[in-house]
């Protein structure tokens, strides 16, 4: 037995080595790194150019508020949305089914930056098909890249689009693992196709969609592709900077490891009190 | 209650004709059991009668309405899932109670019938729990329970009692014979298992591939079979069949040689006499044979299944159908060596089409 176990951990140890190096070190490392000064060398303990400075850095609080904008639009829009597509796929009418789950999910797997250039051309100011389209219905075109609520309301369109597929499979499975029977049973008690979604369907559905809504307030807590390819990095001046956005800057661009490892550090808490609210709100009450 | 009528229906998946024109009438309160092997379209007729599925050709009747347009839930009906069905995320009570509510029921006839229902099916502890803190049986009643606050005018089971262990499954066969006395209701009941058919029914239906093979009751269905399927079907431990020749015959009997078993011959009433040498099916039950006889053959007892009031002597056991004799005695038979021979009169006699010779 404890032969075994010790082969067990000999065919574990190159991956949890590697854990150890890239993930477990660099986590316990930043919250280290987080009370320390280090806008010049050498590196001292201070506090208050980190976690002090996170409270009143006005910059900080711009980030939070726009990636809370979005979390509280673009997550609830975008499971409703997910659980329309996935009731629609999970239909008896549908035909090229294969081909259909697969487009849904290929946005995930296309690259970052092609889809971003896509969505740049498409909302392009003077020749993109999204204003073109709109003028031809008689609408006036909207300026997508300069006008701080069209940039954050294209920040949440991009997102919705690129995981609305993917949210809908996962939500697809939950529906295809309820019972056909149950169906059946309510259709011969006389419960019409619209009782039966909200009150067998949605029901059934409950542990999916929390677990939709879990991970994609994680996902919006981390976004970072969108405003920094489609929106010229948070633009128009900052009123698409988000969370990750602002770590990237004081890490990366200013150099900053103490302050970006505070901010690292708010996210996670932030996300998981945000994804704990999520599970007590969805929890199971019976 | 109400009756049920199924003229020249017929169903087909695509190419696959699953029912060939079935023709029944179920009368207001009457339990019949459709019967038969796996896949012959048993759970395909049923639920066309509940509307689950559509009709291809043909007619059905509920009372005196023509169905076959009517949605499932208008046709006063109520069905019993092999898998029970149950709402996973309601409890017991609310399992019950939801069709009444979703149609607007009023509060306290629901409240009345659900507790009408669980006191009938000794439910009431269990009202708050939910289906997967139930046993299979529990679940089982709580499926019946559901039907039964519908008031429907049939009652559908489609093996309901197949996912219980056999000790279960004679409780809850009984149960359901009880509800069918105490309701008095109308009910079509689906099973594989001709023992369940036999002790439920007032009627057997007999199918075989989409084909309603014969219809009585289990008396009738046991000693007057109309063919070699339904006689092979029906009855536990199964027929034995023979193959003969029919030879002379005397005084409304027709005596057949039976082949390969020395000089036995089987002595059977029938009508009118067979061309000598015409080949035949004989089929003789467990019980309609005796030990000794002038007529008879010999055996060797492999098994012995002795159940305390009978038991059955096994010969043959390694053909796919081993001869099966039953014996009112307690003795050891095991490794016996024996005549046997048929009882004059009980054999039954089959043509070469299968079809019953009378
Ligand atoms: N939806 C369906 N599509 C195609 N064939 C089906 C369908 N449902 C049943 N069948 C076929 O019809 C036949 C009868 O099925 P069923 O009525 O379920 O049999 P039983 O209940 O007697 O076991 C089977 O051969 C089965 O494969
Ligand atoms: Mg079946």
């Amino acid at each position: 037995m404890r032969r075994r176990n010790l082969t067990a951990y000999g065919f574990l140890s190159p991956y949890l080595l590697i854990f150890a190096a890239f993930w477990l070190w660099p986590i316990i490392y930043s919250f280290y790194l987080s009370f320390l000064s280090t806008r010049r060398a050498p590196w001292t303990f201070n506090p208050s150019m980190t976690w002090l400075r996170i409270t009143q850095d006005t910059a900080f609080y711009n980030a939070l508020w726009n990636t809370l904008k979005i979390l509280a639009i673009q997550v609830p829009a975008m499971v409703f949305l997910a659980t329309v597509l996935a009731v629609l796929l999970n239909s008896q009418l549908l035909r090229a089914r294969g081909l259909i789950r697969f487009a849904f999910f290929a946005p995930v797997v296309i690259g970052e930056a092609a889809y971003a250039a896509v969505f740049r051309l498409m909302f392009n100011t003077d020749f993109g098909i999204v204003n073109k389209t709109l003028q031809a219905i008689g609408l006036s075109k909207v300026d997508w890249f300069a006008n701080p609520s069209a940039a954050m309301s294209l920040i949440i369109m991009a997102v919705t689009w690129r995981w609305v597929g993917y949210n809908a499979i996962i939500i697809l499975s939950g529906l295809q693992s309820i019972q056909t029977d149950v169906y059946e049973a309510a259709t011969l008690e006389r419960v019409s196709p619209r009782q039966q979604f909200f009150h067998i369907t949605l029901p059934l559905l409950r542990p999916v969609l929390v677990f939709c809504f879990v991970l994609s307030v994680i996902g919006s807590m981390q976004l970072f592709a969108e405003p920094y390819l489609i929106t010229n990095m948070g633009g128009p001046g900052g009123a698409t900077e988000t969370l990750g956005l602002f770590l990237y800057r004081q890490g990366f661009l200013n150099l900053n490891f103490g302050y970006a490892s505070a901010i690292a550090y708010t996210i996670a808490a932030l996300a998981v009190a945000i994804s704990a609210l999520n599970m007590w709100i969805g929890r199971d009450r019976t | 209650m109400a009756s049920v009528s199924i003229n020249q229906v017929t169903k087909q998946f695509g190419a696959v004709s699953v029912i060939r024109g079935a023709n029944l009438h179920v009368e207001d309160g009457e339990l019949v059991v459709f019967v038969g092997p796996s896949g012959c379209g048993k759970s395909t007729l049923l639920r066309m009668i509940a509307g689950l599925e559509d009709i291809s050709s043909g007619d059905i009747h509920i009372g005196d309405t023509m169905v076959n347009d009517i949605e499932p839930g208008d046709r006063g009906v109520a069905m019993v899932f092999q898998s029970y069905a149950l709402y996973p995320h309601m409890s017991v009570q609310q399992n019950m109670s939801f069709g009444l509510r979703m149609n607007g029921n009023e509060k306290a006839d629901t409240e009345r019938r659900v507790q009408t229902a669980a006191k009938v099916l000794q439910l009431k502890p269990l009202l708050a729990r939910l289906p997967k803190q139930l046993s299979g049986g529990q679940r089982q009643r709580v499926a019946i329970g559901r039907a039964i606050v519908r008031e429907p005018q049939v009652f559908l089971f489609d093996e309901p009692l197949s996912n219980l262990d056999a000790e279960l499954r004679v409780q809850m066969r009984v149960e359901i014979a009880r509800l069918h006395k105490e309701l008095q209701a109308t009910m079509i009941y689906v099973t594989h298992d001709q023992t369940e058919a036999m002790t439920l029914a007032d009627r057997i239906v007999v199918l075989r591939d989409g084909l309603i093979e014969q219809v009585g009751s289990p008396l009738e269905l046991y000693h007057n079979p109309a063919n070699a399927f339904v006689a092979g079907f029906i009855g536990s431990p199964r027929i034995n069949f023979f193959t003969g020749v029919a030879t002379e015959y005397a005084e409304g009997h027709q005596l057949v040689q039976l082949s390969g078993r020395g000089s036995a011959v089987a002595k059977v009433a029938t009508t009118e006499a067979l061309p000598s040498g015409t080949l035949i099916k004989v089929g003789v039950r467990p019980e309609h044979f005796e030990i000794g006889g002038a007529c008879g053959f010999p055996i060797k007892v492999d098994v012995v299944e002795q159940l305390g009031s009978v038991s059955y002597l096994y010969a043959d056991t390694t053909s796919e159908y081993p001869l099966i004799v039953a014996r009112q005695d307690d003795g050891d038979h095991r490794s016996d060596e024996l005549t046997i021979s048929i009882r004059a009169g009980k054999a039954l006699l089959f043509g070469a089409d299968g079809n019953r010779l009378r």
